[in-house]
């Protein structure tokens, strides 16, 4: 037992007492799990608010709020519009991630390192730097009458900023824990570098690319800054409507789409799990 | 068909930095002909290997299968296929999917694929396992697996890449005679890569050993045993006693400056000469007093093998050991005769 | 040897050329979408940015084209705009501090914890992590108010006895910012803890060192390298956020991110939204290289 280690230095060595450790531990834990906690639970609770007004304490329970924001034209289309956006980014961005990543793992590229930092310093880039950066460079765009400033496209490629590298930082990982013999027991067998791509190294490592492909879900679904910048009322997601709709006035309908935005997440999440399982289920017995 | 050897090697030298793995090595497999590149580790077999299969390709020289020129072909261009170290099966895919994996890649139709898969699995005894994953099996099962997936295919040759030195002794012994029926009853040709000598020697056509990336001697495997072309050939193969002797004036004295009495064949010209006698081959007791070269030791220690003891002795400078099964027991400090027939006795410089 | 060693001409068959030319291109065909989202829609748009913000702005237009660097003098000496500056870097800097602290103890506490806990933490250290920025901001603006949670827990608790309100002040601004960049913090210091054998502790703990003893001497130096990542990770993403301080914080509260956010938007400056976003990308990318350069110096004493 570690702590017991701690505890028994303490009074050996004469400064703290086991039990003033042990007190600090436990107000440092109820601590950390209140501050993570209060968001979670102030969000939960106001959902099923009857009042139209935000304050505490809450008088009547109801779902009146939950019909309000599925009958309401505006909310529902903005979590369509997040969906459309969450669902594109994770394609582009698990596409071009993955194959980039394993490119990294396979071949020798010249100038891997540039490639590397050329890849990953979206990543580190605040959102209000990238979302300016493509609203000056795709402003004025126009592609045979199709406007690409505001559209959803540009939204699913900016928020590929973020979901790309990080896909492409996942998958790198988990390409090294492949065994290459694998790889080169394809090739020995007659497999095409892309027939081994897709038939030997993308079902090894099922669980990397859903769960990056997930990860790059939950941004973009998230995601609210560069959406800010980058779109117009038709296209303006959930987080851009809810960011709106505080400046203006709360109301427990914002509630109300924090719990729903955050049940799409842990849908996901579940997902990951399940297939996890699945996978070590076949090929760990 | 052609009449074309399965496989040729012709000049072929590999180098990584500053090492050269594989030196100037030729070589030629017959149809049907299983040849072993025996070697320490690090000696160039499994770069050879390699190449052969087409995960590096060499500087220079030429590789030809069935007479074609591969040397600058990838690997799912060859007709080969390796039975790799730890099988290499592919987790995801149960049995009868990695069997399949080499057919479907060479587009071989349904029916005769599915014919195929059933007789490999049956060759390697394991009908009925089809729908296992690889993590369901054992290591003998799993070599057998991979086995059977490249047999499949009927490749002009096969490439074992030391295929059994993951698996406990036992095993081994099992699949290697399994190995080595199936090449009798199939005909196939294969290059073996061991550092097991009596893999080697058990399953072989011809043996080819190598050392610091140069082939040093390629015949069959009794040949290789009884008459090594080097030094390290005889000390690699088989065990063997070494004593380090001067010779001046014809006479033959120990690294003390003690006079050995031993006959030598053709006496070597003055200087430093090391002897070797094979264990197997010295005898002890009543039966060295025929023998054509006898020195008399001391008992230095024994050790207890089973169905022999193998006893070390130790004459002046000299040290040598035998294995005597017959009744008389020996203990450490006790004098004997040893003896070898001039014959059994190699010399090197 | 001359003869062994010489060359054999390639006789190359135009099946073994075609291999040949697939295996060289196809990295750069597997990359092609990866560096044309990172070159097309990163690089190209950066540079733009840069000329972007040495352009003339006129009222009622987004941009003039012209070459002035006005924009930048006018970052440098305006007032406002200087405070904003050195208001972001002392929010991000506190902000960063408290979230190493609060997560090293975490993650130290994940640590030491038995196994049986540890998957019931990290599930909850993943929550800021997993849900949107402005789900939390909103939590916390329930939270804070007159009418929020905390007060009516303080005043029906009987602590209190007037209803009082954190809203919009520097401290809910903080709380909001450390809340989103801990569980960057905790993972990254966990990992590394992770990789300390826990005997580590013991030992120190058996040749009679203090608790913070061995903290100092021991797990300090195997963790430095996890605690600057986390750190720099916090520092650049409080630096670069204008949400949270400007939904939390009072009105005076001008991080860089807001004031980028209010020329773009709200004044339609587009050049001297650009010349503040220069001004944080460098930013961002000095402390990114003066963390990997501390990172090398102490990586090589380890080596």
């Amino acid at each position: 037992m570690p702590e017991l280690a701690v505890e028994r230095s303490g009074s050996r060595g004469g400064g703290f007492q086991p039990a003033f450790l042990k007190a600090v531990s436990i107000a440092f834990t109820i601590f950390v799990v209140g501050y993570i906690l209060i968001p979670i639970v102030v969000t939960l609770i106001m959902s099923f608010n009857d009042a139209n007004m935000i304050r505490f304490p809450i008088n009547t329970w109801s779902l009146k709020w939950y019909r309000d924001f599925l009958g309401s034209a505006q909310f529902t289309g903005a979590l369509l519009n997040s969906l459309i956006v969450a669902i594109g980014t994770t394609i582009i961005a698990t596409t071009s991630g993955v194959l980039a990543a394993w490119a990294f793992e396979r071949y020798p590229i010249p100038f891997k390192n540039g490639l590397y930092l050329i890849i990953m310093l979206p990543l580190f880039m605040p959102g209000v730097v990238l979302g300016l950066g493509v609203a000056i460079a795709f402003g004025g765009i126009n592609i045979f009458g199709f406007q690409l400033y505001g559209s959803r496209l540009l939204l699913m490629i900016a928020h590929s900023l973020w979901a790309m590298p990080l896909v492409f930082m996942l998958m790198e990982a988990t390409f090294r824990t492949i065994d290459h013999r694998i790889v080169e027991a394809s090739y020995d067998l007659g497999g095409k570098p892309l027939q081994t791509f897709f038939e030997i190294v993308v079902p090894s490592v099922s669980t990397g690319i859903i769960s990056s492909a997930l990860f790059a879900f939950v941004i973009s679904l998230n995601e609210f800054v560069m959406a800010l910048f980058l779109t117009d009322r038709d296209t303006q997601t959930l987080p851009v409507l809810m960011w709106l709709s505080l400046r203006s006035a709360g109301t427990p309908r914002l509630a109300v789409s924090a719990v729903i935005l955050a049940c799409a997440v842990f849908a996901c999440l579940t997902v990951i799990m399940v297939w996890y399982i699945r996978q070590l289920r076949k090929t760990a017995r | 068909m052609t009449t074309a050897p399965a496989l040729e090697l012709d000049h072929i030298r590999r180098t990584y930095g500053l090492v050269t793995a594989v030196d100037d090595v030729s070589l030629t497999v017959a149809k049907g002909e299983f040849l072993t590149l025996l070697g320490p580790s690090g000696s160039g077999k499994t770069s050879t290997l390699r190449l052969i299969g087409g995960f590096e390709r060499p500087d220079s020289g030429e590789i030809r299968i069935n007479g074609r020129r591969v040397d600058h072909l990838p690997p799912y261009a060859r007709d080969t296929a390796t039975i790799f170290q730890t099988g290499a099966l592919f987790p995801h895919k149960t049995v009868a999917e990695n069997v399949v994996y080499g057919l479907k890649m060479h587009k071989i139709d349904k029916a005769e694929s599915e014919k195929r898969v059933k007789d490999a699995l049956a060759m390697v005894r394991l009908t009925g396992f089809e729908q296992r994953y690889p993590a369901q099996l054992s290591g003998g099962q799993k070599q057998r697996v991979a086995l059977a997936r490249s047999m499949a295919l009927r490749p002009a040759i096969l490439l074992f890449d030391e295929p059994l030195s993951a698996l406990d002794l036992s095993l081994r012994l099992q699949l290697r005679a399994e190995i080595k029926r199936l090449h009798d009853e199939l005909g196939f040709s294969a290059i073996y890569v061991t550092h097991d000598q009596s893999e080697a020697m058990a399953m072989s056509s011809r043996v080819a050993v190598m050392n610091k990336g140069h082939i040093v001697q390629i015949d069959k495997p009794d040949i290789i045993f009884h008459e090594p072309k080097s030094e390290f050939v005889f000390t690699f193969i088989g065990e063997s006693c070494c004593l380090p002797v001067t010779i001046r004036n014809g006479e033959v004295r120990d690294k003390s400056g003690e006079p050995v009495d031993l006959k030598l064949a053709r006496p070597p010209a003055a200087g430093e000469w090391r002897l070797y006698v094979r264990p197997s081959r010295v005898v002890m007791g009543e039966a060295a007093a025929a023998a054509e070269n006898r020195i008399a030791a001391n008992v230095a220690f024994a050790e207890f093998l089973g169905d022999v003891y193998r006893y070390h002795f130790k004459s002046g400078a000299l040290e040598l050991f035998c294995d005597y099964g017959g009744p008389e027991r020996f203990q450490p400090g006790d004098r004997c005769v040893v003896g070898w027939d001039s014959a059994h006795m190699s010399v090197f410089q | 040897m001359t003869a062994v060693t010489e060359t054999h001409a390639p006789v190359l068959t135009t099946e073994a050329r075609r291999a040949r030319r697939v295996e060289r291109l196809l990295p750069w065909a597997l990359m092609s979408p990866a560096l044309v989202i990172s070159i097309i829609f990163f690089g190209i748009p950066m540079l733009l940015m840069l000329r972007m913000s040495f352009n003339e702005h006129a009222p009622q237009r987004l941009y003039v084209p012209g070459f002035t660097a006005r924009h930048y003098v006018q970052l440098l000496t305006e007032e406002r705009f200087v405070n904003a500056v050195w208001t972001t870097m002392k929010l991000s800097l506190v902000a960063s501090l408290a979230t190493l602290i609060i997560g090293y103890a975490f993650a130290m506490l994940v640590w030491l914890k038995p196994a049986r806990w540890r998957l019931a933490f990290i599930g909850l250290a993943l929550c800021p992590l997993l849900i949107s920025e402005i789900s939390i901001i909103f939590g916390w603006w329930m939270f804070f108010p007159k009418n929020g949670l905390l007060s009516y827990a303080l005043t029906s608790a009987g602590i209190l006895s007037d209803k009082i309100s954190l809203m919009y002040t520097e401290f809910a601004a903080f709380v909001g910012l450390v809340y989103v960049t801990l569980p960057f913090c905790f993972f990254i210091l966990l990992s590394i803890l992770d990789g300390i054998d826990k005997r580590l502790i013991e030992a120190s703990g058996d040749l009679g060192a203090k608790p913070l003893t061995t903290f100092r001497e021991v797990l300090l130096p195997l963790t430095w390298t996890g605690i600057l990542v986390a750190f720099a990770q916090s520092f650049i993403w409080a630096m670069g956020t204008y949400a949270t301080p400007s939904a939390l914080g009072p009105d005076t509260l001008w991080t860089m991110g807001y004031l980028i956010q209010e020329q773009m938007l709200g004044k339609s400056n587009w050049p001297l939204a650009s010349a503040f976003s220069m001004i944080l990308v460098v930013a961002v990318a000095v402390v990114m290289m003066f963390t990997r350069s501390l990172n090398a110096r102490r990586t090589s004493f380890h080596a």
